[in-house]
C-alpha cells in the first residue's frame, strides 16, 4: 500500500516536471521561431524647417502608404491642423503655428525638393523619399 | 473512501446501451455545450476538457459515445471547417488517455493531465496543416505549414494549459463529490 503511494507520488512529480519542461520548450520555440514584427520596408527622411530656418530631421523605416501616417510614425514630430475635404490642412508643426490669415505664413510641403501637389493624406510615400516641411510666407 | 471504480460502477459501464444511457449521453453533450457557450468570450478557456475527463472517469465507455455526438454537434453549430478534423482525434485521444489513468484518484494527476492536454492542443491540431501542406507542396512544405501554425498559437496554448490545470484543480473535488452522490442513489445509477 505504502509502496503504491510512493510510486504514485513519484509519478506525479514526474508529471509535474514534464509539464514544466513542456512549458519551457513551448516558450523557447515561440521565442526562437515566433513571428516577429519587422521595421517598415521604406526608408524615408522628413525634414522640418522652422520659422528661424532651424532644421530638424527625422529618418524612419515605414510601411506607410501616405505621408500623414509616416509623419505620425516619426518619433518626436508633432503636427496638427484642420480636417478638410482634401485631408488634414497642417497649420502647426512641432508646436509652431503658421497663421496665413495673420501674416501669410503657412507650412509648405516638398518631396525630394519639388513642391508637393498633394495633401499629406494623399501624398504617396516612396522608398528613399525626402519630405521637407518648411515654414514659409506668401510673397 | 469510496473508489470510483467499484464493481457496481464497472457493471453499469460495461452493460448494454440503454435508453437511459442515450439520455445520459444527451445530457453530457448538453452540459459540455452549455459550458462552452458560457465561456466562449474567454479565448482558450474551456470546460470541455474538464467534463471529458470527469465523464470518462464516471461513465467509462459511454463517454466514448459522447465524443462523436459532441463532435458532430460542434460541426453542425460552427460549420465543418478544418478545425473539425482535429476534433475527430483530439477529444477521443483525451478520453483514451484518461481511461488509461482511470485508477488514479489524485486531483494533481488529473490537473496535470488537463494542463498538458491544453499545452499540446495546438501541436495536435497542427497535424491537418501538415497534411494539407504536404499535399500541396511536398512533405517539407507540409512540415513547415504545420510548424508555423503551431508556433503562432503557442501563447494561446500556454493560456489553454494554465486554465485547464487551474479549472481541474478547483472543480475536481466539488464536482466529483456531487457526481458520486448522484451515482449512489440518483438517476445515473442503473437499476435503481
Amino acid at each position: 500500500m505504502q509502496e503504491n503511494k510512493n510510486r504514485s507520488k513519484k509519478e506525479l512529480w514526474f508529471g509535474a516536471l514534464f509539464a514544466v519542461v513542456l512549458v519551457a520548450v513551448l516558450v523557447a520555440v515561440y521565442l526562437a521561431f515566433g513571428a516577429k514584427p519587422v521595421a517598415g520596408s521604406k526608408e524615408i527622411t522628413i525634414e522640418v524647417v522652422d520659422k528661424e530656418a532651424g532644421t530638424t530631421t527625422y529618418e524612419l523605416l515605414t510601411d506607410a502608404a501616405y505621408l500623414r501616417q509616416a509623419m505620425e510614425e516619426a518619433e518626436g514630430l508633432t503636427f496638427s491642423g484642420s480636417e478638410s475635404e482634401y485631408g488634414l490642412m497642417v497649420d502647426t508643426v512641432n508646436g509652431e503655428r503658421a497663421d496665413y490669415h495673420m501674416d501669410g505664413a503657412y507650412w509648405c510641403f516638398y518631396v525630394n525638393g519639388e513642391y508637393s501637389n498633394y495633401g499629406i493624406d494623399t501624398q504617396p510615400v516612396m522608398d528613399g523619399d525626402r519630405y521637407t516641411i518648411r515654414y514659409e510666407k506668401a510673397q | 473512501m469510496k473508489k470510483w471504480h467499484d464493481s457496481e460502477k464497472e457493471k453499469s459501464q460495461k452493460g448494454p446501451i440503454t435508453v437511459r444511457d442515450i439520455c445520459l449521453i444527451g445530457i453530457m453533450v448538453a452540459v459540455i455545450e452549455v459550458c462552452k457557450a458560457a465561456l466562449s468570450f474567454l479565448p482558450n478557456i474551456e470546460l470541455t476538457t474538464f467534463w471529458m475527463i470527469l465523464f470518462t472517469l464516471f461513465f467509462g465507455r459511454k463517454t466514448a459515445l459522447t465524443v462523436p455526438v459532441f463532435v458532430l454537434l460542434e460541426g453542425c453549430i460552427y460549420g465543418f471547417g478544418s478545425w473539425w478534423i482535429m476534433y475527430l482525434y483530439v477529444w477521443p485521444l483525451l478520453v483514451f488517455v484518461t481511461w488509461l489513468g482511470r485508477n488514479q484518484e489524485s486531483v494533481w494527476f488529473f490537473s496535470l493531465l488537463s494542463g498538458v492536454f491544453g499545452l499540446l492542443f495546438g501541436f495536435f491540431c497542427a497535424i491537418p496543416y501538415v497534411v494539407i501542406g504536404a499535399w500541396d507542396g511536398g512533405i517539407q512544405s507540409g512540415l513547415y505549414a504545420g510548424f508555423t501554425w503551431w508556433v503562432a498559437g503557442i501563447p494561446w496554448d500556454l493560456v489553454h494549459g494554465g486554465a485547464n490545470f487551474l479549472l481541474m484543480l478547483v472543480l475536481y473535488h466539488p464536482v466529483r463529490n456531487v457526481m458520486m452522490r448522484l451515482q449512489e442513489g440518483g438517476p445515473f445509477c442503473d437499476g435503481q
